[in-house]
């Protein structure tokens, strides 16, 4: 089965060049393919690297673009919302606990439903300090009216921020978007990337038009006004709306995308499902777990295992019906959080919580197991997604390990 | 059974009164045998000045406090109040709380046959000139006194809250009685004084409690505004921008016809137009931005986004050129300028019998509360004349 790893081919007036690049370069890139106007910068690895790229882009006359350096996260996204509000692209991003110290300005910008775009280098929540891997700092945003979305290789990164702004900025939608990518293992680690042509991403990405809520002298309005229990819950009632038909608006935006830019996804767009035609267990995992995972899939093949491997690339909007009617075929699932939920049900992590909850009302679920691992940027192994899927196998036909949570390459 | 009690107050000068009524009432009714909590209600901004705000007290002889919790708790406004009362009588004219209520009779919760139980020097028929009609009878009782604005979070002693639980005994002794209100004060202060202020209270709102006919009172003029369906509105609830326009003369700019703030004073700027010198200073201080210029050079009033805050009167370097006055001395909202253009001598008549000859302030920041000072009167065209302060003497 074709997965999104495979990289285009060069020309047709598509793809203009190939270049090796970090995912953190392939995002500034993407931003500068977008026509992005306002850049918010505050450093923090890996942003960093993302800020150094763009500055240079700007610098070579590449981008013409407002490159605003704050005086910290929370600033930061302030700029980028402003800018959203007067109707400019505008990108900033963050990890970790700077992700956090701006989580105020992160969660008005979604109230505001202003259409920027967001990077989360994905980084382990301080203390003690950490670079390395974890969700817990995206997913802080995942009930608050962002659309989230995990992208695996720097050639995905690029393309997602395309579709991430043309999502967001989708009438229907207008809502921020978290572009979440594996800290390390994603953003530092260089690949082949092909360029597309600034041509082809107009043809893709249309001008950000926020209408009548365009805030400018000649549109004068208020935006973001005290409002007590006699507003709130209608707003909140239209954010609601907002997030269903993002759904819709997903897979439309893929399909234009593949229309642009030859067959790049498949449907249902927001997983990729890996060798699971006739496998009776399978992985489940979000971002980079997905290379050790599918690499262990293929041996396990080689042994005759009926397995394979989902790998889930949007959280939000959830992709509820599509994941029920993918999951219920399997035997049973494992589904693999590199977060963590502290006394959540069963210990579990906040991705099987999800996986869980849509599966339960039908009436033949698989069972589910749940692995805890590659925390604070850890590695996960080959070996350890065998042995994740050893323990998947045995929960298929052993009733009492439904539910089962392991931690998977901590030293005991 | 459920007695409701809302306490209709100004922001932040009579907080913490409401509170302490509020709160009284609930320990008195629970000495009693009775259940009761307190609370205010939370979308209004009882920290902004002269904000029409409510507290509540409700009280039950039987209900479990679950249930009168249930029944009561934090609403965006009670249904019905049996007693309504009003700290400062100003309100009487209608509130316009924080949140989107609009313009409402001082009454509109008043049940049928319950009180309306004003605070003030003023008459019923005073009252009633400015009250909403209602379609069954209800009572209206008053006990004399001041409106206790004290200062930002000061609590300002004048014993209007002893008296208030007083007059609540001598309305309904079912739901606080008079000797429950005065073995509570006295038990809780050892003060004579305040024991004899609830009773004075007591016996005064008794005599001076009298019915009010079905459809006494005016009709009312404002409506309460329809609340949009969540997609009835902007995303993000952004709103419109009033239209900009500007001409000299009476409500000649354009303001916000959905944020009048009428209801916010208890008094507003009198102007004689005749000793203006035009400087121009309460058009440049004005916080609401509520004064028009005119073709002529002078300052109209639209008193329809007044606040009274009177910073138009303190900045006023003609002495009784603008003058603060009592906010129920007038019935209409009309332009002062065009009435003296049209009627000058009539216009300063009226104008002089409006002030009066007391001049009087609310010290906010000091929280001494009302401050009265002999003003002058003047006819039409005498000059103000200064008056000079005796030399103190120092002794040494």
């Amino acid at each position: 089965m074709a997965t999104t790893s495979q990289r285009p081919t060069i020309g047709g007036g598509i793809w203009e060049r190939e270049d090796l690049l970090t995912g953190c370069q392939a995002v500034a890139e993407g931003v500068r393919l977008a026509d992005v106007d306002v850049i918010a910068a505050f450093p923090i690895r890996p942003y960093t690297e993302v800020m150094d790229t763009i500055s240079k882009i700007i610098a070579d006359g590449r981008l013409d673009a407002e490159y605003i350096i704050a005086d910290s996260e929370h600033s930061q996204f302030e700029i980028a919302k402003h800018a959203s509000a007067v109707n400019a692209r505008s990108f900033a991003g963050s990890s970790g606990t700077g992700w956090c110290y701006g989580f105020e300005a992160l969660v008005v910008t979604a109230t505001d439903r202003l259409p920027t775009l967001f990077l989360v280098g994905n980084r382990a929540l301080d203390d003690p300090g950490a670079f390395g891997v974890e969700h817990n700092d995206a997913m802080a945003v995942r009930d608050m009216g962002y659309l989230l979305c995990w992208v695996n290789t720097p050639q995905e990164a690029l393309e997602h921020v395309l579709i991430g702004y043309r999502i967001a900025e989708d009438a229907r939608v207008h809502m921020p978007m978290a572009l979440a990518m594996d800290g390390a293992f994603l953003t530092h680690s260089q690949h082949m990337v092909r360029l597309p042509t600034p041509d082809a991403v107009q043809r893709f990405l249309p001008p950000l038009d926020l209408g009548e809520r365009r805030l400018h002298p000649d549109n004068p309005i208020s935006i973001a006004p005290q409002v007590n229990e006699d507003w709130v819950m209608e707003m909140r009632r239209q954010n609601w709306e907002a997030a269903r038909r993002a759904r819709g608006v997903v897979a439309e935006a893929y399909g234009e995308f593949n229309q642009v830019f030859g067959d790049r996804y498949q449907a249902p767009y927001y997983f990729d499902e890996f060798m699971t035609e006739d496998a009776e267990v399978v992985l489940l995992g979000i971002g980079t777990a997905a290379a050790p995972g599918r690499t262990a899939v293929r041996r396990l093949r080689e042994q005759g295992q009926k397995v394979g491997y989902v790998n889930l690339r949007w959280f939000r909007p959830f992709p509820t019906v599509e994941l029920r009617e993918s999951l219920s075929r399997f035997k049973a699932v494992g589904v693999i959080d590199r977060d963590f939920a502290h006394g959540s049900p069963d210990d579990g992590g906040i991705v099987l919580h999800e996986i869980r909850s849509c599966l339960y009302p039908l009436r033949q679920r698989p069972a589910i197991v749940n692995f805890i691992c590659g925390l604070g940027g850890r590695d996960i192994s080959i070996a350890q997604c065998q042995e994740m899927f050893a323990t998947t196998q045995r929960a298929a036909t052993e009733d009492k390990l439904d539910g089962f949570v392991s931690w998977i390459g901590v030293r005991e | 059974m459920i007695k409701r009690v809302e306490i209709n107050y100004r922001g932040i000068f009579q907080k913490s009164l409401a509170k302490r009524i509020g709160g009284d009432i609930v320990m008195i009714a629970t000495r009693m045998g009775q259940v009761g909590f307190s609370n205010g209600r939370y979308s209004d901004s009882p920290e902004r000045n002269g904000i029409p705000c409510k507290y509540f007290a409700f009280v039950s002889p039987d209900l479990p406090e679950e249930e009168l919790e249930a029944e009561c708790g934090a609403k965006l406004d009670i249904d019905e109040a049996d007693i309504s009362v009003v700290l400062d009588d100003t309100m009487v004219k209608g509130v316009e709380p924080w949140g989107w209520h609009g313009v409402r009779s001082i009454n509109e919760k008043v049940v049928e046959g319950g009180t309306q139980l004003v605070v003030t020097r003023k008459r019923h028929q005073d009252l009633l000139q400015f009250i909403g009609r209602k379609p069954y009878p209800y009572y209206l009782a008053t006990i004399e006194g001041e409106a206790s604005l004290a200062g930002l979070w000061v609590f300002k002693d004048d014993l209007t809250h002893e008296r208030v639980l007083g007059a609540i005994a001598g309305i309904d002794p079912s739901l606080l009685s008079i000797e429950a209100v005065t073995d509570y004060l006295e038990g809780k202060t050892h003060d004579p004084a305040r024991v004899a202020a609830a009773r004075e209270a007591y016996e005064t709102v008794q005599r001076t409690s009298r019915a009010v006919a079905p459809g006494e009172g005016i009709e009312w003029p404002y409506e309460a505004p329809r609340l949009p369906a969540w997609d009835e509105f902007r995303i993000g609830a952004a709103v419109p921008a009033v239209p900009r326009h500007f001409e000299l003369g009476p409500r000649g700019q354009s303001r916000n016809e959905q944020f009048k703030r009428s209801t916010t004073k208890s008094q507003r700027p009198v102007v004689r137009f005749d000793l203006c010198t035009k400087c121009t200073l309460c058009w440049v201080e004005c916080p609401d931005e509520c004064f028009d210029p005119t073709a002529d050079g002078y300052y109209d009033v639209d008193y329809e986004y007044c606040v009274g805050c009177g910073k138009c009167a303190q900045v006023c370097p003609v002495k009784e050129c603008i003058v603060m006055v009592d906010e129920l001395e007038f019935t209409d909202y009309d332009s002062p300028y065009e009435q003296w253009i049209e009627h000058p001598t009539t216009y300063v008549r009226w104008a002089e019998e409006k002030k009066g000859s007391e001049r009087v302030t609310y010290p906010f920041v000091t929280g001494t509360g009302r401050l009265v000072v002999e003003g002058q009167q003047l006819a039409e065209g005498s000059k103000p004349v200064p008056k000079r302060r005796p030399a103190t003497r120092v002794a040494y």
